[in-house]
């Protein structure tokens, strides 16, 4: 089994580093303070070619891998993990596109999704125990041909900026196990509204907000797949992100890691740097054993998601394996770094800003489970039960 | 809990509806401003609650550890922000109470009957753990002492009226040169420096300040030269347990904010799968467990038994448990969690494992008591503090 990366892989993985000491270094901090979108940074993305990543070259894009795909946000999120979160969400709404749109859908959203003149998110889940079944789900009524949609989708990143929703709803909620449907939901739809950002602790710029649908009115043509065929496309896209968000929790582990090695070493206690101690020395080296570990699992099933062979076994261990230790990770980076660890703005004594507090909100919202659906072990579970 | 007397059950149940009506309410509001919550002294005023570590023969509440740590707990039940406020000023109470004469209890605690807070301040920029690194002196000048320095982290430290302030009076012996003075805020030369921007615990003062020249008489040490680690070591014995108080107070909050959380998504299913019931019941598990430990701890102090290991165990327990139970809260209610006051919890609980003295130098305390024991107390190692 090789684990070596083809020359063009690793270009791009240093094309990325590259980008984010650059450009998402610099602007991680006042992002984080205004956790105004930044509209900005999507034109760099896009002349970069970061945001065309997963969409073929015949529709304009790399027609890159998922490897590179992760590369890219393992690398941005070291530097600036709201920026991750807004390019992989737009990443696997182009990629839903590309894998199950017919050849006009292609034509019409591909090209401009690669080049970053429309943003795309995925809109799956809702306030109940999953799409469908809770208060206010979002059911599709078949019309004139077309469709409309009525009733509300949650926790929407990319949320009021993007222009294209791949949104899942219920075409026959009274169907002994009702099935998801995938549509492409254009921002100017009418009878689409977007909720108020939600106040999130951290990935602050990347928008979260509620997608309220009054008979959103749709034509055959916004049906992306098959009738009652959603389900299966939102469970590989699930899938797909939850590799990606792993992939974010290792790189925002790792600058956490470095940043408390790195300070370990000035930090002066009892007459030596404390990164001397053993006890910190151990929480450096089990927090940099998991992300190296948990690396390596992302990796294998990224290759098998290029192999085109199942993953989805794979990408629910990663997903379980980084929930463990994800947050932990910052815990433990900001308690070798101690009070000044905690600190959100310049500590007394220090010359410039401490970044463990915005990376430990970052980890936060990364590691989430959104629905119960999400719990790994199930899925674990029943492929070994 | 009938372990506890009817005056603790009354105490508590009266903390409970202060939290509710003045803490839970608007706790939120100031995590999000950052600012001090100047209203909660108003608030608490009539109650005498900022001295209820003060003894009644001082005109205090005279709370027992016990009641103290029922408090605390509700405090951290509705924002442990504002309970860190509480817990400081009772934490300079005790320094008092520990090496403060007749005299200096009675200067230092009137303010604190009249509404008032009081600061302690030990840490400084190179001297966190290592509290022997402090470079504050205090040289002995006629019938006072000149104070030069700087001290950061201090929890109250812009808006107390007293302070408790360690300096070296003999550069050459290290902790063993440490002292301990009675500071009032209006001193010329004590300049209060910036506000700490901190990660949780956002509406808790937290500032450094700096000793020009700062002139003290004789009168305001505690305790004679060179008592000061002595000093600061037994105090920040009391304080552990009551920051655990508050601990297990945030960590129960989490796990109400859970279930309340729950239902209201899943209101036809009132239980749900075993995965998540199991989590529940194993944060409520530690959440006890860790209540437990500082309610012994206050008992033994009660009873006049050495408790400085358990108070070690019971900040450590109780503040890891409460990063744990919070982190699990945010990330098992998914972007809900994430949206909602639970982000704060686990924020706030992320301070508390550092504050008064890192777990892990609670860890060397503990294992030091087990690996070296000696009558007694457990032996502090050389120089170790907050």
């Amino acid at each position: 089994m090789n684990f070596e990366l083809t020359e063009a892989q690793q270009q791009v993985g240093r094309n990325a580093q590259t980008f984010a000491r650059s450009h998402l270094d610099a602007m991680a901090l006042d992002l984080d303070r205004c956790g105004v979108f930044p509209k900005g940074i999507i034109d760099e993305l896009a002349g970069h070619d970061f945001l065309g990543l997963l969409v073929p070259m015949a529709s304009g894009g790399v027609g890159a891998g998922f490897i590179n795909h992760i590369q890219v946000v393992e690398a941005f999120s070291r530097s600036c993990p709201a920026i991750a979160s807004i390019l992989n969400n737009h990443a696997l709404a182009a990629h839903a596109v590309a894998q199950w749109g017919s050849d006009a859908q292609k034509q019409h959203y591909l090209p401009p999704l690669a080049k970053g003149r429309k943003l795309g998110t995925l809109a799956i889940y809702e306030d109940g125990p999953s799409p469908g079944i809770g208060p206010d789900p979002l059911l599709a009524l078949r019309q004139g041909g077309g469709f409309t949609l009525t009733g509300t989708k949650a926790f929407v990143r990319n949320a009021g900026v993007a222009d294209l929703y791949v949104t899942f709803a219920t075409l026959e909620p009274t169907a002994k196990e009702p099935r998801l449907t995938a549509f492409l939901v254009d921002a100017d739809t009418s009878g689409l509204t977007i909720g108020p950002g939600l106040d999130t602790m951290g990935l602050k710029g990347c928008p979260v907000a509620q997608l309220f649908f009054q008979a959103a009115a749709l034509g055959p043509d916004a049906l992306l797949g098959e009738e009652n065929g959603g389900s299966a496309i939102a469970t590989r896209l699930l899938s797909l992100g939850s590799l990606a968000e792993a992939a974010q929790t290792v790189g925002i582990g790792w600058a956490a890691v470095k940043h408390a090695a790195e300070f370990a070493t000035r930090r002066v206690q009892f007459g030596h740097p404390i990164a001397t101690l053993q006890a910190i020395q151990t929480l450096l080296a089990e927090a940099a054993t998991d992300c190296h570990l948990a690396w390596l699992g992302i990796q294998r099933a990224a290759q098998l998601v290029e192999d085109g062979a199942p993953f989805e076994i794979h990408a629910a261990m990663v997903k379980a394996f980084v929930g463990r230790f994800g947050s932990r990770t910052l815990i433990d980076a900001i308690q070798v770094e101690g009070g000044l660890g905690i600190s959100e703005s310049k500590p007394f004594g220090v010359g410039g800003t401490m970044p463990l507090a915005r990376l430990f909100r970052d980890m936060a919202g990364t590691t989430l489970l959104d629905a119960p659906a999400d719990f790994p072990a199930k899925l674990i579970a029943e492929s070994i039960v | 809990m009938d372990l506890e007397s009817p005056a603790q059950q009354a105490v508590r149940s009266a903390a409970k509806e202060f939290v509710a009506n003045n803490i839970i309410t608007r706790a939120s509001e100031f995590d999000k401003s950052g600012e001090f919550h100047l209203y909660l002294l108003d608030a608490a005023k009539a109650s005498r609650i900022f001295a209820m570590a003060v003894p009644k023969e001082y005109g205090g509440l005279g709370y027992d550890a016990l009641t103290q740590a029922l408090v605390l707990e509700e405090w951290g039940y509705g924002c442990a922000g504002m309970g860190t406020t509480l817990a400081a000023s009772v934490l300079s109470i005790e320094a008092v109470l520990i090496a403060g004469n007749d005299e200096q209890r009675r200067r230092f605690f009137a303010p604190m009957l009249n509404g008032e807070i009081g600061a302690f301040g030990l840490t400084e920029p190179e001297a966190g753990s290592d509290v022997g690194a402090g470079t504050t002196t205090a040289v002995r000048e006629g019938e006072g002492y000149r104070i030069n320095g700087a001290k950061c982290w201090i929890t109250n430290g812009g808006v107390a009226s007293v302070y408790v302030i360690f300096a070296q009076t003999d550069v050459k012996k290290g902790t063993k040169g440490l002292s301990a003075f009675i500071v009032e805020r209006d001193r010329p030369g004590f300049i209060i420096g910036d506000k700490e921007h901190k990660l949780g615990l956002r509406s808790s003062n937290t500032v450094y300040f700096e000793f020009k020249d700062v002139q003290v008489p004789a009168a305001n040490r505690l305790g004679q030269e060179g008592d000061g680690m002595k000093i600061a070591m037994k105090t920040l014995d009391t304080a552990r347990p009551a920051i655990a108080a508050l601990a297990v107070g945030l960590a129960q909050r989490c796990l109400d904010e859970c279930v309340g959380q729950l239902h209201r998504r899943f209101p036809d299913r009132p239980f749900p799968g075993q995965t998540l019931q199991f989590k529940l019941a194993d944060m409520q598990i530690q959440v006890e467990a860790a209540r437990q430990v500082v309610r012994h701890t206050m008992m033994l102090r009660d009873a006049g038994l050495p408790f400085a290991r358990e108070s070690a165990i019971s900040k450590t327990l109780g503040t890891d448990v409460a990063m744990t139970v919070s982190s699990e809260a945010v990330r098992l209610m998914g972007s809900g969690g994430y949206t909602s006051e639970l982000g704060k919890f686990m924020r706030d609980a992320k301070v508390m494992q550092i504050y008064e003295g890192t777990n892990q130098i609670q860890r060397l305390v503990i294992s030091r008591a087990l690996l070296a024991p000696t009558a007694g107390a457990a032996p502090l190692p050389k120089g170790v503090a907050s």
